[in-house]
């Protein structure tokens, strides 16, 4: 009944949030170190929302989602260093080599039929396989940090001299992030794929092609994890097999999850709260002792994960939801 | 060929503890079937706990389980009543994130209060080594993989010969049939999760003996018991030493005649193998 509203709600939640990200480098455009943070905060939030579609509506824990960062990170990377080739052609190619790569594990793992606990380990055995590979691969990685040419203000090399266009694209991922997660969560593949997440032997029994629909969700993932990937390794200049980070690609689910499975903006919001928490700690603690900020930021999360195992996102569907729960009170007592 | 049998004699060794790690997370996995991420991090915190009552108080590395195992036990008891019993009717992925910040949290106390240098303690008095025929042997490792092999044993016994290890496998194969024939299960839940956490404390004393700690090292741990315990499968301990031994030996060979990086290469690519192949793991009950 009031499903439209409740739309409209969030879409104006949303309009609000992307003026404020508009205008914010004009708060702080004289600090570039600042506007590097809410870059850092957004490249989560574009994350975690692109994990919403395998974590949030398919429910499979994915953890490896640096490895499709990094997969795009050093295909961008090695194709500007070696054929000096615009990064703006290779984040496509980074997203595509991410697909390929998530398709090669992902038709097996799904063949298979690796679901829950040892999907989760496995794609979180594939980040730190990766980092030792590209460790080893001395061509194309290795142990040294390998730098991407230094153009100071060519928009052909993805140079501009300042943090606030990397910015505007990482704000434009996630827009397009969000748009895709919300026509998916509105199409049949996303009910399928809810269905599927619910429980599996049932949505099989009901005649949706588990397998196929959970690649498709992979794909759509790794793509959009993948172009981030090649605009991440632009921001910071270079590419290291350190990109491939086990713990981090846990976070990242963990924001998804923290944020509310399956709503579209949940793991935007959780992203935004708690690494934006976790920088802000970071800079203020961080300097006097080391570790404090993390136990502080753990203690939070188990907090928000013991209290609030629907996701931070529920706060803003409370009011929804009490009617509901009323009428069956009522019931009980009848 | 001296060296094969070498570098497979010392992945043996290593196997031996790797099975008591992967024993305490099969306890907590395989009775309450919570994913328990922080396993790695005990694991880790209990070398540092070695470490600091080691130094502290001039005990060898070998004796400090007799004070960290008591303590790693309260300290489970306490997490398992504290956040594990809230989650056990939650979607796994609750678990999964409640674990990840257990996980952080343990990670973070460890570098604030021993800072992130690695730590370790003077040579133990199991140090040295012995030649037999043209091999070494480490003898600190020999004599950890021993204590390891006992405490298995012992393990081992004390879920099939006593009430409390019998009510822990009672409500491991069917916890609703344990709890009407009188079994509390949040007290045996408990008692896994504690006995769980505090077998990490004779590993980690046994580490502590020949290898250093630093903050880093605990989702390694945590990976690797996990896929000692794909590889075994759940509900058989010889099972599990024997899955400890192929890891432990695998990554010794992986070090000796590939590349000292690419070990945990080799034991990921196990793990995901045996996924594919057999789910069930090698030796699998259920």
């Amino acid at each position: 009944m009031n499903h439209k509203k409740k739309q409209n709600l969030e879409n104006l939640l949303l309009l609000f949030f992307l003026i404020i990200a508009i205008l914010v480098p004009l708060i702080f455009g004289s600090n570039q170190y600042n506007i590097l943070l809410v870059t850092t905060v957004l490249i989560y939030g574009v994350m975690a929302t692109s994990w919403n579609i395998i974590g949030g509506l398919a429910g499979q824990v994915d953890l490896a989602s640096f490895a499709y960062l990094g997969l795009g990170a050093f295909t961008s990377g090695t194709l500007l260093i070696r054929f000096n080739l615009t990064p703006w052609i290779g984040m496509i190619l980074g997203g595509l080599v991410a697909v390929a790569f998530a398709l090669l594990i992902g038709i097996p793992l799904f063949r298979f039929r690796i679901k829950e606990v040892w999907y989760a380990l496995t794609t979180c055995a594939l980040v730190e396989i990766l980092k030792v590979v590209f460790n080893m691969w001395e061509e194309i990685g290795g142990p040294v940090e390998r730098y991407l040419p230094y153009f100071s203000g060519s928009p052909y090399h993805m140079r501009f001299g300042s943090y606030v266009p990397y910015y505007y694209l990482i704000l434009g991922m996630l827009v397009i992030a969000l748009l895709v997660n919300s026509r998916i969560a509105r199409s049949k593949l996303g009910f399928y794929l809810k269905a599927l997440g619910e429980d599996e032997s049932a949505a099989e029994v009901l005649g949706v092609n588990t397998r196929a629909c959970k690649l498709r969700a992979l794909v759509y993932y790794s793509f959009l994890i993948g172009v981030t990937g090649a605009i991440y390794a632009n921001i910071y200049g270079f590419i290291h097999p350190s990109f491939f980070n086990g713990q981090e690609s846990i976070k990242i689910a963990i924001l998804g999850i923290v944020g509310g499975r399956g709503i579209t903006y949940g793991p935007l919001l959780a992203a935004l709260l708690l690494v934006g928490t976790q920088e802000l700690l970071r800079a203020s603690l961080g300097a006097e002792v080391s570790g404090l900020y993390l136990v502080v930021y753990s203690v939070i999360l188990i907090l928000v994960v013991l209290f609030k195992p629907k996701g931070i996102a529920t706060f803003f569907q409370y009011r929804n939801k009490k009617p509901a729960k009323q009428e069956v009170k009522k019931k009980n007592v009848i | 060929m001296e060296v094969i049998i070498q570098s497979l004699f010392d992945g043996a060794l290593m196997g031996c503890i790797y099975a008591l790690i992967a024993l305490g997370l099969s306890l907590i996995f395989g009775v309450m079937n919570v994913v328990n991420f922080a396993h790695g991090n005990f694991v880790m915190l209990s070398m540092y706990f070695s470490f600091w009552v080691g130094s502290l108080w001039g005990i060898d590395a070998v004796l400090t389980p007799l004070i960290t195992f008591p303590l790693l036990f309260v300290i489970g008891m306490l997490v398992y009543y504290g956040i594990i019993d809230r989650t056990l009717q939650e979607h796994y992925t609750i678990q999964i994130a409640v674990t990840v910040g257990l996980m952080t949290f343990l990670g973070a106390i460890t570098q604030l209060v021993w800072k992130a240098r690695p730590r370790a303690l003077p040579y133990s008095f199991i140090q040295g080594s012995i030649q037999f025929g043209g091999y070494t042997i480490a003898l600190s490792r020999l004599i950890s993989a021993a204590i390891s092999l006992i405490i298995i044993i012992g393990i081992s016994f004390f879920l099939s010969k006593t009430w409390p290890g019998r009510t822990i496998r009672a409500t491991s194969d069917d916890s609703d049939a344990a709890s009407l024939m009188g079994v509390d299960f949040r007290k045996t839940y408990a008692l896994a999760f504690g006995l769980g956490s505090s077998l990490t404390a004779i590993s980690g004393g046994l580490l502590m003996t020949f290898q250093q700690v630093d903050p880093t090292m605990g989702l390694r741990f945590g990976l690797l018991s996990w896929c000692i315990l794909a590889l075994a499968g759940l509900g058989s301990i010889p099972g599990l030493l024997i899955s400890g031994l192929i890891i432990g030996i695998g990554e010794s060979l992986a070090m000796t005649f590939w590349d000292p990086r690419a070990r945990s290469l080799v034991i990921y690519l196990i793990f995901i193998l045996v996924l594919w192949l057999r789910p069930r793991g090698l030796f699998g009950r259920k």
